[in-house]
């Protein structure tokens, strides 16, 4: 790749307590890329996250976003990015539209090109009959639509999502997947973490897998199936340590007895 | 109202604009946040005004109606008390207790809303407009509360003390505002500091429990226990412990300003206090306790968790091994496995459950304050009235009334804002819900009732000597047959199975009313054979028996007579 990158991570470390959650993370991520965020509970994903999209503001290190630091100027930063978080966090009492408006004003849009954009992606969610009801109403799926939309609405660079599919109907994750290559094709850059093996083996070109505060494995499903075993699921299980799975499920079944 | 306020803020804008805050974020976070205020229910009033149908929107200018009645309430202190300073005292001291219980109350949920943390934090907006968004709001809604709490006031000041005395009402009104913010702020960070969020909400829960029984005691009892005519003529410039309240402080104010001839130097001090204390509050305030306020917040939020993981399996499994004194209590009251799982999952829920805690516990307290408001009812001094409930035998009253406690158990046991969990229930092959049922009400007499029962057998042995014993027995096993009746009748769904709702079955309310009318009846029965202390004691083995064969017919109601919730 001649490109340079959109995100360079140097030496990134975080600790709570004495805990320590991320070790010496370095990372370069280019423009266009899919990339698969997995790693066990616990492992720091979601903390990498959070420092990414400026939620986290201490850390040692270094971050930079479209040759931003994270340090100097976070706001610019958060311009370029979309993230739609893992707990479906809204404000319940107010209609998509409503809500849609405030976080498009947040990011600096104009009005007229916020009412109609906002309007125009809630009809492509399948939510244009429920423009105007209050979303204390709305199903899971239906509230996890609006919080994508939320996410994309200022047309980012860079869009981490964290479990977007979850809550959703099949023909909606036939939707979301499409649309994640179709933005990577223009260009944007996809940051997407999860537990689901198959869906992040299906949609990413690049995969990183974080294990203990560290990456321990970073290339395309291809490498990583030839280095270790056929399915993303068996990498993930072989290289976090989990060797003898069939001792657990014996345990249980024993319970039984 | 709300479009009001926000043009009143704009006039600041291009002050704050100069100190680097984004203005145009600044204008969309206060209206969205004042927006959703609006369609937020008051959790102030929620205990007495009964949730509507959907539970969630609430009419805000009702709400601001209810703000605005209180506060002529309140004005009418103004015209009752005659004495120097008397009146403006407790005026402001009643502003400033509403003030700072609705504050606490109703802006804990807006303060400790963790969404913001997801929403607001991620989007490219500084520290500095985030801060300054904060207490916009808060302010807007702190001034607004004052406003429509004062309005009653400053119409009743300006007819007492003519035009002259509106402003300075209106500035006092601000000053008692500024102290009510410290002594909130204090609250805050205090708790904040030694508790978790989770914690801290259920330490305002206690605090709202323990407001309406104080509001609850204050209207039955004060009228019983004081003398009004005198305290409407009290002189509070001759008591040197009113020199400490700050409602004196703000108080004085008017003293020296609008009746200069009553002023003295001492009057004239505490009016300087007035002035100082509340601006030097507001300083502490800004500079010193906010900061530190906002930044435990955020940590609050954003720890989710991470650093208390390691600590858990531990624990596990040291509880495992010893069953505990409310699982051998299960276990022996309640031995089938149904109704065991009733028992326990009633007696968890009933004691971590909030809003059911809310609603139930101050029902606990209304019982004594029942019985001595009927009690004291009667002429001659406070001594005399209190001898002569002690030579009665109104003690009996005393433990009938205790059925208030389950009735107002039972009124809310099946109901609970989360009622979705209850769907196990329908899914798992439950045959007998009366099995849980019967487990529930077994759980709720032996959490609630029973220990309720004995404290007051203990208080009634103190006052009345060891004869009452038998009596309360008696008393309480009837108050359980009560119970049964209520339950049988009334509670139509498994224990916190249904969503908060307001329409109830008309016909319940006469059914209620004729069990708890021959329950009465009884109470009188027992009242007048109560003289024969053997017959009583005998009285008690068929009563016994009496419960125990209801029980065993209440357990054996089948899915018919539960009312189903869809899911």
């Amino acid at each position: 790749m001649t490109q340079s990158p959109i995100i360079q991570i140097r030496n990134l470390s975080k600790s709570y307590g004495s805990k320590l959650v991320l070790k010496n993370l370095s990372l370069d991520i280019y423009p266009g890329q899919v990339i698969g965020y997995i790693g066990p509970n616990g492992a720091g994903k979601s903390t990498t996250v959070k420092i990414l999209t400026g939620l986290i503001p201490e850390f040692s290190g270094e971050v930079l976003v479209d040759g931003i630091s994270m340090q100097d100027n976070p706001q610019e930063i958060k311009k370029r990015i979309g993230y739609v978080p893992e707990n479906a966090e809204l404000y319940e009492v107010l209609t998509p539209m409503e809500y849609l408006d405030f976080i498009g004003k947040l990011y600096g849009l104009e009005d007229n090109l916020l009412q109609t954009r906002a309007q125009k992606l809630l009809m492509a969610f399948g939510l244009g009959n429920n423009i105007n009801d209050r979303m204390d109403t709305f199903s899971k799926g239906m509230r996890q639509k609006v919080l994508l939309i939320s996410g994309i609405i200022h047309n980012p660079q860079i869009i981490i999502l964290d479990e977007p599919l979850s809550g959703l109907d099949a023909n909606a994750v036939i939707m979301v997947k499409e649309l994640i290559t179709r933005l990577s094709q223009e260009g944007k850059t996809i940051f997407y973490c999860s537990h689901v093996m198959d869906v992040v083996e299906k949609v990413s070109d690049r995969i990183l897998l974080i294990n203990k505060g560290d990456i321990i494995a970073d290339g395309t499903f291809e490498s990583l199936k030839q280095d270790h075993s056929d399915t993303l699921e068996r990498v993930f299980a072989h290289l976090t340590g989990r060797t003898e799975s069939a001792s657990e499920t014996d345990a249980i079944i024993n319970a039984f007895d | 109202m709300n479009t009001l306020m926000l043009r009143m803020v704009s006039a600041l804008m291009p002050f704050l604009e100069r100190t680097g805050v984004d203005t145009y974020q600044l204008y969309q976070i206060l209206r969205i946040k004042l927006m959703m205020d609006d369609r937020r229910p008051s959790v102030m009033f929620a205990g007495r005004r009964k949730a509507n149908a959907t539970g969630k929107t609430s009419n805000p200018w009702l709400v601001s109606i209810g703000t605005i009645v209180m506060g002529v309430l309140t004005g009418f202190v103004l015209i009752v008390f005659k004495g120097p300073l008397i009146a403006q005292t407790v005026y402001f001291s009643m502003f400033m207790v509403l003030m700072s219980m609705t504050l606490i109350a109703d802006f804990t949920s807006v303060l400790l809303d963790v969404r913001d943390q997801y929403i607001l934090l991620p989007r490219p907006v500084d520290d500095r407009t985030l801060a300054i968004s904060r207490i916009l709001h808060i302010s807007v809604y702190v001034f607004r509360l004052a406003l429509l709490q004062g309005l009653g006031g400053l119409v009743i000041i300006g007819f007492m003390d003519g035009l002259p005395a509106v402003p300075l009402f209106l500035l006092q009104l601000i000053l008692i505002t500024f102290l009510s913010i410290l002594l909130v702020n204090v609250v805050y960070l205090i708790m904040m500091h030694t508790v978790s969020p989770e914690k801290f909400k259920d330490i305002i829960s206690y605090f709202q429990i323990v407001f309406s029984v104080v509001i609850f005691g204050c209207y039955y009892l004060l009228p019983r226990v004081i003398d009004f005519t005198s305290l409407v003529q009290i002189d509070l410039t001759q008591k040197v412990w009113a020199y400490f309240l700050p409602p004196v402080w703000i108080a004085s104010l008017n003293e020296v300003l609008i009746h200069p001839s009553r002023a003295t130097l001492l009057t004239s001090l505490l009016a300087i206090l007035g002035i100082t204390i509340p601006l030097a509050g507001l300083w502490l305030v800004a500079k010193v306790l906010a900061p530190g306020f906002n930044k435990r917040l955020a940590t609050a939020a954003t720890s989710d968790g991470n650093t208390s993981a390691p600590s858990v399996p531990a624990a596990i499994g040291n509880t495992q091994n010893k069953p505990s004194l409310v699982n051998q209590l299960a276990n022996w009251l309640a031995p089938d496995p149904v109704e065991n799982a009733g028992f326990r999952i009633t007696w968890k829920l009933a004691a971590r459950i909030r809003e059911f805690k809310i609603k139930v516990y101050p029902a606990l307290a209304y019982v004594p304050i029942y019985f001595l408001y009927f009690g004291l009812n009667g002429k001659g001094s406070i001594d005399e009235r209190f001898d002569k409930i002690q030579s009665g035998s109104s003690y009996i009253f005393l433990v009938y009334l205790s059925t208030f406690v389950l009735s107002s158990i039972l009124q809310h046991i099946s109901y609970s804002e989360k009622f979705k969990p209850a769907w196990v229930y329908y899914a798992l092959p439950v045959t007998q819900p009366g099995k849980i049922l019967s487990g529930m009400y077994k759980a709720v007499v032996t959490l609630y009732y029973l220990p309720y029962c004995f404290i007051i057998g203990l208080v009634g042995v103190v006052i009345w000597g060891p004869k009452v014993i038998n009596d309360i027995i008696l008393a309480s096993v009837i108050g359980m047959i009560y119970g049964l009746l209520m339950a049988l009748f009334m509670v139509k769904g498994l224990p916190f199975s249904k969503p908060v709702l307001l329409k109830q079955s008309g016909g319940r309310v006469v059914t209620s009313l004729l069990i708890t009318g021959l329950i009465g009846a009884v109470g009188f029965g027992h009242y007048l054979l109560s003289r024969w202390e053997t017959v009583i004691w005998i009285l008690i083995i068929p009563a016994i028996a009496v419960y125990w064969v209801m029980l065993y017919y209440y357990k054996r109601q089948g899915w018919d007579s539960i009312e189903l919730e869809e899911f």
